[in-house]
C-alpha cells in the first residue's frame, strides 16, 4: 500500500536559483579544504601537539601543498576557511601552526595575485601567515596576527595592517613585509634578503642576521645595529 | 473606491492563496511616504499610494501591488518570522558592527534579501521589476547586485562585483545558520555602511527601499514572547540589556499601554536588568493550581448493574426492574462515593530572602541563578494570587538591605530581587519578623551561608512555624552548623547546590510540593 | 442532482444559518473564512447536523448550549421543537438504560413476551444529551457507542438508525460533575463553546420573547407523539415520521418563510460533500499536523503514560507539548467537517483555509497538554476557553510552519511516492517530524 499516491503528480525537482548552485559549489570546496586541513593535522600533529622546528614546518607546508593541489578554491574560500577556523564549529581542533601553514599554502597557490584577509574581528591569533609567499603575490592582513608572519618570504609582498607577534620575517629570502603596527621579538631572525618596514615599535631584532634590511619608521635599523630593542 | 483599492481588493485573495492563506487582515492603501512602499502595523499591511503611483510610471499598478504584497508576506512567513528572530539577528549584527544604526540597517537589508530570495525561489513574483525601477542608494545598489547574482535576474545594476561575489556565498535560505550569515553579511557591507553614515551622519531614519521593518508590525504578545526567548538565549544580562536599550523607544511605541507591565512606556526608562529576569523567569512557569477534588463522604447511586441470584435485595431498584425479581430483568444500584470540589485553601504568601553580598553573583553583570530561582518562586506565588515580600540583604547593620513589604507588583518585586549590594553578609532577623503575618507565610532563603550572624538566623528559624526552604551554594562549616541546628525541624528543608544552575530546579520542585502536590 | 440542485441546497442551509442567527440564537461572529464571518458554535452545529457528526458544546449555564442544538436540529431535520424536547436525555447520575434506550412493554412482559418500547431518543435521528458530563461513564459510553454505529440494542431487539447526529452539552467543572474520560471524549467530532453574546445582544435576548415559538407546532407534535409511541415496526414508523417531517417543513415555509431539508436533501448533501477532494496542500498540511501530534523519535510514537526524553531535538514541535497520541478519529473528523465547510462555501476542493477553520474544534478536546505548555498560555489574553484557545494557537503555529515548508513537504511526499514505486531515489531529509515519519514509512530505521 502506497500512502503517498496522491503526490505522484508533484514534481520532484524544485525550482533552483543561482544561489543554490553557488552555495552548493562553495560548500563542496569548503568541505575539501577542511578535510585537507584535518588530514594535515592528523599527520603532522600527533596528539594535537606541534612543535615549531624548521624541518617540521617545511614538511607540513609540502603536505599542505600536496593536499590542496586538486581543490578549485579562490580567495573567498581562503577567507571563509579562516572564519571557519575562528568559529571552530565545523573544525574540531584548530592548531595555530599547521593552520597558518595550510592557509599560506592556499594563498600561495591561489589564482589571484592580490589577496586580502580580514582578521580584525577574529578571536584567535593565526601564525605563519605569508609563509613562503612567492614573487608576484601580495597578501594583505587586516588586523593583528601571531608569530612567524612572513617567515620564509620568497619574493612576495606582505602588508600587515596591525601588529605581529615574534619571529616576523624569520628566514625570509626576498620580498617585502610592511607592518603598520609593531612587531615582537626576534624580528628578522635568519633573514637572508628582502626588506621589513615597521611603522611602530620593534620589540626585538633577531640575533642571527644574514642579509636583507629592516627599517623602522623609515630609518634603517638592521643590519647596522643588531640585537637591539628599539 | 479608487482604482488602487479595487485592484488591491481583487488581488489579495489570489496572493493570499499563493502564500497558503496567511492569517493577516486584508491590506489597505494609505497615504504614506513615497520612499517606503509599505508598512505593517499589527499585522495589517498598508501600502503607500504615492509609492505605487510613482512606480506605476514604469510598471502596471497591479504588478507593483502584487510585488509589494509578496514582499510583505515573505517577511511574515519566512524572515524574520517573529520578533525574537528579529532581535537575535540585530544582536549578531551589532556584535560585528558595534554601532546601533549600522546594525539596524544591516539587519533590515539582510532580512530583505532573505525574504525576497525565499519569495523568488518559491513563487512567480513581479518583485524583481520593482527593484529594477527603484531609486537606489549605493548600499541599495550593492544589495541589488547581490540579488542579481543569486536570483539570476537583471535588476539593472552594474558594478559592485567584489562585494556581490562575497555576499553571494552566504547560504541565506539556511535558517539554522542565520546568525552566522548575518555576521558575515554585516562584515562584508561594513565599509558601505560606514560610507553611508559619513555621507549622512544625521539620518537615524535609514529605511530600506521598500519597507521600514518597524516594531509595530508585531503584536504585544509577540514582543513579550520575543523578549522571553531573547532572555533565555543571551548568555548574560548585559547582552540582553544592550539590545533592549537600543530599541527602548521603538518597544515603548509598539507595546503602548500594555508595555507598562514590562516597564516600557512613555515616561519610564526601561530597566533592562529587571526585564531580563522577568522574561527569563517566564520560561519556567508553573501551571496555576487547580481546584482540589475530594471525596464527599457519602455514597450516591452511580449506575445499575444486573442483579444475580444470591446478591442482596437491599439495593434493587424496583422501578427499573419493573416490579420483577428475576435474572436478566432485575437491576440493582451500585453506589459510589461522590467526588466534589473541596474548599479552596488559599496559597500562603511568600517571603523571599536573598543574599546579595560580595560572594554572590552580581545579577546585572552575569546571570544570577539565585535571583532567577527567587524570581521563579515569586512568580509561582503571584500566579496563584498570593503576595510576595522580599528581603534582600548584604551587610544589613550598615544599611545594606532592602525590604519590600507584601506586594503583587511584579516590577517592584523584581527590582528588589535584582538589587546588588556586594558588601558583607549580615541580616537583621527583626526585619524578617516584621514581615510575618497571621496567615503564616512560606519562606525561601537563597544564600551561600557565609552569614556573619548565622546564630541569630538559626535561633529565629528554630522558633518559627513557617515552611522554610533554604538553598545554599557550596559547603562549609557554617553550612554544617546550620544543618545540625535545623536537623529536627520538620518545617525546614535545606538544599545544597554544587552548580548554581540547580537552584532553579530545587526551588521549582519545592513550590510544586507546597502548592501543587496532593491536589488533582 | 446537478449544479442547480446543489446550489439550492446550499442556499437553503445558508438561509437556515441566517434565520437562526438573526432570530433565535444571537451571538457574535467569531470566525472568518474566505472573507465571510460566522459564529463558530452555530456553524459547527450546522456542519455536525449535515455530516452525521457528534458535537460537544461547552459553556456556562444558560448561554444557549442546548437551545442552539435544538434549533439546528429542528430546521435541518424538520422536527418541531416540542418533539425534540421530548427526545432529549438529560444528564444526571440516576439516568438508566431504560430511560435512554428503551424499556420492556410491561403489558406484554406480564404475558411473558419481551417486546421493546424504544425511547424517542433512539428513534429520532437527532439526539441531544444535556450535560453529558453528569452521566456516569457507563451511560456516556452507551450513548456514544450507539451513535457511533447508529445501532441500539435492548433485550433481544435492535434498531439501526438510518441517519443520526448527536449534540451533547457540558458545563464547566462544578460540584457534582464527572469528567468525560479521554476514550469517550475522543469520539466527539468537534467541541465548541457557546459564548456569552455580549451585553448588547444579551439585552436584546432579554427583551424578546423567545422566537422558538416559530418552530413549535402543537398539532404535529401530538401526531409525532402518537407515531413515536405506537407499536409498529421501525421502518414503518420512520416512513410515517418522514411524512410528518415533510408537513412540518411545508408549514414552516408558509408561516416563517424558511426552507428546511428533507432526508433526501440531506442524503444528497452528504453525497456531494463526500466527493469534494482535498487539494494537495491541505492533504500535506493535515499530514504535517498528524505527525506533530503523534511522533516520537525515541519511543516510536507518543504515549500518554510515557514522558519526553530530556534533551530531545524536537522541542520546537507539538510532540513535545502534548502528552497523548492523536487518535485516528481525528483525521476522519477533520476531513468530514472540512468537506462540509467547503460544500457550504461552494468550493470545489478542500483547501488549507477550510482545514484551518475546522481543525481547532476537531482538535481541542483530543489533546492532553503538558503542564508547562498550559502554564505558558493560560494567562494570555483570549476569547476562548483554554482548550480551544490552545488548539487554535497550535493550528496557527503548525500552519505557519507549513506555509514556510509547504513546497519542501510536498516534494518529500512526491519523492516517497516514487520510492515506493521502485525508483531509486533518496528520501528528502528535513527537521520536521513528518520527514522522519516518511522515512519510517519507507522502511528506514531512523535513529538520530
Amino acid at each position: 500500500m502506497n500512502p503517498f499516491l496522491d503526490f505522484r503528480s508533484v514534481p520532484c525537482e524544485q525550482k533552483e536559483i543561482p544561489l543554490d548552485r553557488i552555495v552548493r559549489a562553495k560548500d563542496k570546496v569548503m568541505d575539501h579544504i577542511v578535510e585537507g586541513y584535518l588530514r594535515l593535522v592528523e599527520e603532522e600533529a600527533k596528539d594535537l601537539v606541534w612543535l615549531v622546528e624548521h624541518s617540521r614546518v617545511v614538511k607540513a607546508y609540502n603536505s599542505a601543498v600536496e593536499t590542496i593541489r586538486d581543490i578549485p578554491f579562490d580567495q573567498d574560500d581562503i577567507e571563509e576557511f579562516c572564519a571557519e577556523m575562528d568559529a571552530s564549529d565545523k573544525i574540531p581542533y584548530m592548531i595555530s601552526g599547521p593552520a597558518g601553514i595550510y592557509v599560506s599554502a592556499l594563498v600561495n597557490h591561489a589564482q589571484e595575485d592580490h589577496i586580502v584577509l580580514k582578521l580584525k574581528d577574529y578571536r584567535r591569533t593565526f601564525h605563519f601567515f605569508g609563509y613562503r609567499l612567492p614573487e608576484g603575490k601580495t597578501l594583505i592582513l587586516e588586523g593583528n596576527s601571531g608569530d612567524f608572519i612572513g617567515a620564509g618570504l620568497a619574493g612576495g609582498r606582505l602588508v600587515v595592517k596591525g601588529s605581529t607577534g615574534n619571529w616576523c620575517g624569520a628566514g625570509m629570502t626576498r620580498g617585502e613585509i610592511l607592518v603598520i603596527g609593531y612587531t615582537g621579538q626576534n624580528t628578522g631572525e635568519w633573514m637572508r634578503g628582502g626588506e621589513i618596514h615597521v611603522d611602530g615599535r620593534i620589540r626585538g631584532l633577531g640575533k642571527r642576521f644574514f642579509g636583507g634590511r629592516i627599517y623602522q619608521q623609515g630609518r634603517l635599523v638592521a643590519p647596522d645595529e643588531p640585537s637591539r630593542s628599539i | 473606491m479608487s482604482d488602487l483599492d479595487r485592484i488591491l481588493r481583487e488581488l489579495w485573495p489570489e496572493v493570499r492563496k499563493r502564500h497558503l492563506f496567511p492569517e493577516l487582515p486584508a491590506p489597505t492603501c494609505a497615504e504614506g511616504e513615497q520612499r517606503v512602499g509599505l508598512d505593517m502595523k499589527k499585522k495589517r499591511i498598508s501600502i503607500s499610494r504615492e509609492f505605487v503611483e510613482e512606480m506605476s510610471r514604469q510598471l502596471k499598478p497591479a504588478e507593483v501591488l502584487e510585488g509589494l504584497l509578496d514582499h510583505a508576506l515573505s517577511h511574515y512567513l519566512y524572515c524574520p518570522w517573529d520578533f525574537s528572530t528579529h532581535l537575535k539577528l540585530y544582536g549578531e549584527a551589532k556584535r560585528v558592527l558595534k554601532d546601533k544604526e549600522m546594525a539596524r540597517t544591516a539587519t533590515d537589508y539582510f532580512m530583505d534579501v532573505v525574504a525576497d530570495t525565499y519569495c523568488i525561489s518559491q513563487k512567480d513574483t513581479p518583485l524583481p521589476k520593482i527593484y529594477k525601477n527603484l531609486n537606489r542608494s549605493n548600499l541599495d545598489k550593492a544589495v541589488h547586485a547581490l540579488c542579481q547574482r543569486i536570483w539570476g535576474l537583471d535588476l539593472g545594476v552594474a558594478g559592485f562585483e567584489e562585494i556581490s561575489r562575497k555576499l553571494s556565498r552566504i547560504p541565506y535560505m539556511d535558517r539554522s545558520r542565520w546568525k552566522e550569515n548575518i555576521r558575515r553579511f554585516s562584515k562584508a557591507v561594513r565599509t558601505l555602511l560606514e560610507t553611508e553614515k559619513e555621507r549622512d551622519p544625521n539620518s537615524s531614519d535609514r529605511k530600506g527601499p521598500i519597507d521600514s521593518h518597524e516594531f509595530h508590525q508585531y503584536s504585544v504578545q509577540e514582543i513579550e514572547q520575543g523578549l522571553k526567548e531573547l532572555a533565555a538565549e543571551t548568555a548574560t544580562p548585559s547582552e540582553f540589556k544592550e539590545i533592549v536599550e537600543d530599541f527602548e523607544k521603538e518597544l515603548s511605541e509598539a507595546t503602548g499601554p500594555a508595555g507598562r507591565g514590562m516597564g516600557l512606556g512613555a515616561g519610564q526608562s526601561v530597566d533592562a536588568d529587571i526585564l531580563y529576569y522577568m522574561k527569563l523567569a517566564e520560561n519556567y512557569l508553573l501551571a496555576i493550581r487547580k481546584r482540589p477534588v475530594q471525596k464527599s463522604g457519602a455514597l450516591y447511586p452511580h449506575r445499575h448493574v444486573p442483579w444475580e441470584v444470591g446478591r442482596p435485595f437491599r439495593d434493587i431498584d424496583p422501578w427499573t426492574s419493573f416490579g420483577k425479581i428475576m435474572p436478566g430483568i432485575t437491576q440493582s444500584w451500585e453506589r459510589l462515593e461522590g467526588d466534589v470540589f473541596g474548599r479552596e485553601e488559599g496559597i500562603p504568601d511568600c517571603i523571599a530572602i536573598i543574599d546579595s553580598s560580595g560572594s554572590m553573583t552580581d545579577p546585572k553583570r552575569h546571570l544570577s541563578h539565585a535571583v532567577l530561582g527567587a524570581a521563579c518562586a515569586c512568580d509561582a506565588y503571584l500566579r496563584n494570587d498570593a503576595r510576595v515580600a522580599v528581603y534582600n540583604f548584604s551587610d544589613a547593620y550598615s544599611g545594606g538591605q532592602q525590604i519590600l513589604p507584601y506586594s503583587r507588583n511584579r516590577k517592584d518585586i523584581y527590582r528588589t530581587l535584582c538589587h546588588y549590594f556586594g558588601g558583607g553578609t549580615q541580616l537583621l532577623v527583626e526585619n524578617i519578623q516584621g514581615l510575618q503575618t497571621e496567615r503564616v507565610p512560606d519562606i525561601f532563603l537563597i544564600t551561600d551561608m557565609q552569614i556573619t550572624n548565622l546564630e541569630a538566623l538559626i535561633q529565629y528559624f528554630n522558633e518559627s512555624k513557617n515552611r522554610i526552604t533554604a538553598v545554599h551554594i557550596g559547603d562549609n562549616k557554617r553550612v554544617q552548623t546550620f544543618r545540625r541546628s535545623m536537623a529536627v525541624r520538620k518545617n525546614v528543608s535545606i538544599y545544597p547546590v554544587d552548580k548554581k544552575e540547580d537552584i532553579l530546579r530545587i526551588v521549582l520542585g519545592k513550590i510544586w510540593e507546597y502548592i501543587y502536590s496532593g491536589r488533582s | 442532482m446537478g449544479m442547480d440542485k446543489n446550489g439550492i441546497l446550499r442556499e437553503t442551509v445558508r438561509e437556515i444559518y441566517e434565520y437562526i442567527s438573526e432570530n433565535l440564537y444571537f451571538n457574535r461572529p467569531d470566525l472568518e473564512i474566505k472573507g465571510e464571518r460566522f459564529n463558530a458554535g452555530l456553524l459547527m452545529g450546522l456542519l455536525t447536523g449535515l455530516s452525521q457528526g457528534k458535537e460537544l458544546i461547552i459553556g456556562e449555564p444558560g448561554l444557549g448550549k442546548t437551545t442552539s442544538a435544538e434549533y439546528v436540529c429542528s430546521l435541518l431535520y424538520q422536527f418541531p421543537l416540542g418533539t425534540i424536547w421530548g427526545s432529549e436525555v438529560s444528564g444526571h447520575p440516576e439516568q438508566t438504560e431504560e430511560k435512554i434506550i428503551g424499556r420492556p412493554d410491561l403489558g406484554r412482559l406480564n404475558q411473558g413476551e419481551e417486546v421493546v418500547v424504544w425511547s424517542h431518543f433512539t428513534l429520532l435521528p437527532v439526539k441531544i444529551v444535556d450535560e453529558i458530563n453528569r452521566l456516569p461513564e457507563t451511560k456516556q459510553s452507551m450513548i456514544l457507542d450507539g451513535v457511533d454505529r447508529g445501532n441500539w440494542a435492548y433485550l433481544n431487539d435492535a434498531i439501526i438508525n438510518r441517519e443520526y447526529c448527536l449534540f451533547a452539552t457540558a458545563n464547566y467543572e462544578d460540584r457534582g460533575t464527572n469528567t468525560i474520560i479521554a476514550p469517550l471524549i475522543d469520539r466527539f467530532d468537534v467541541m465548541v463553546e457557546s459564548k456569552h453574546p455580549s451585553a448588547n445582544l444579551a439585552y436584546l435576548i432579554g427583551m424578546k420573547d423567545s422566537n422558538g415559538a416559530a418552530l413549535r407546532h402543537e398539532a404535529l407534535e401530538s401526531e409525532f407523539q402518537l407515531v413515536l409511541t405506537e407499536r409498529m415496526p421501525y421502518s414503518a414508523r420512520m416512513e410515517q415520521i418522514e411524512g410528518l417531517c415533510a408537513r412540518f417543513g411545508q408549514d414552516l415555509e408558509k408561516a416563517a418563510g424558511i426552507r428546511t431539508l428533507s432526508s433526501a436533501d440531506r442524503e444528497t448533501i452528504r453525497t456531494q460533500k463526500g466527493r469534494i477532494p482535498l487539494d494537495l496542500d491541505s492533504n500535506a498540511f493535515l499530514r504535517l499536523v498528524l505527525s506533530e501530534l503523534s511522533f516520537c523519535y525515541r519511543l516510536g510514537q507518543k504515549r500518554s503514560h510515557e514522558t519526553c526524553h530530556e534533551g530531545c531535538h524536537f522541542t520546537e514541535y507539538y510532540c513535545n507539548r502534548v502528552r497523548n497520541c492523536i487518535s485516528n478519529r481525528f483525521p476522519t473528523s477533520a476531513r468530514v467537517f472540512s468537506q462540509a465547510l467547503a460544500w457550504l462555501l461552494g468550493d470545489e476542493t478542500v483547501d488549507v483555509e477550510h482545514l484551518k477553520a475546522v481543525l481547532p474544534f476537531v482538535l481541542a478536546h483530543r489533546v492532553q497538554w503538558k503542564e508547562d505548555a498550559l502554564a505558558q498560555r493560560e494567562k494570555e489574553p483570549r476569547s476562548d476557553p483554554l482548550q480551544i484557545y490552545m488548539a487554535k494557537e497550535a493550528v496557527k503555529e503548525m500552519h505557519r510552519r507549513y506555509m514556510e515548508q509547504g513546497p519542501q513537504v510536498k516534494k518529500a511526499l512526491a519523492v516517497a511516492c516514487r520510492i515506493m514505486e521502485g525508483e531509486a531515489m533518496e528520501p528528502v531529509r528535513g527537521d520536521h517530524p513528518l520527514y522522519w515519519e516518511i522515512r519510517r514509512d519507507l522502511g528506514e530505521e531512523v535513529v538520530e
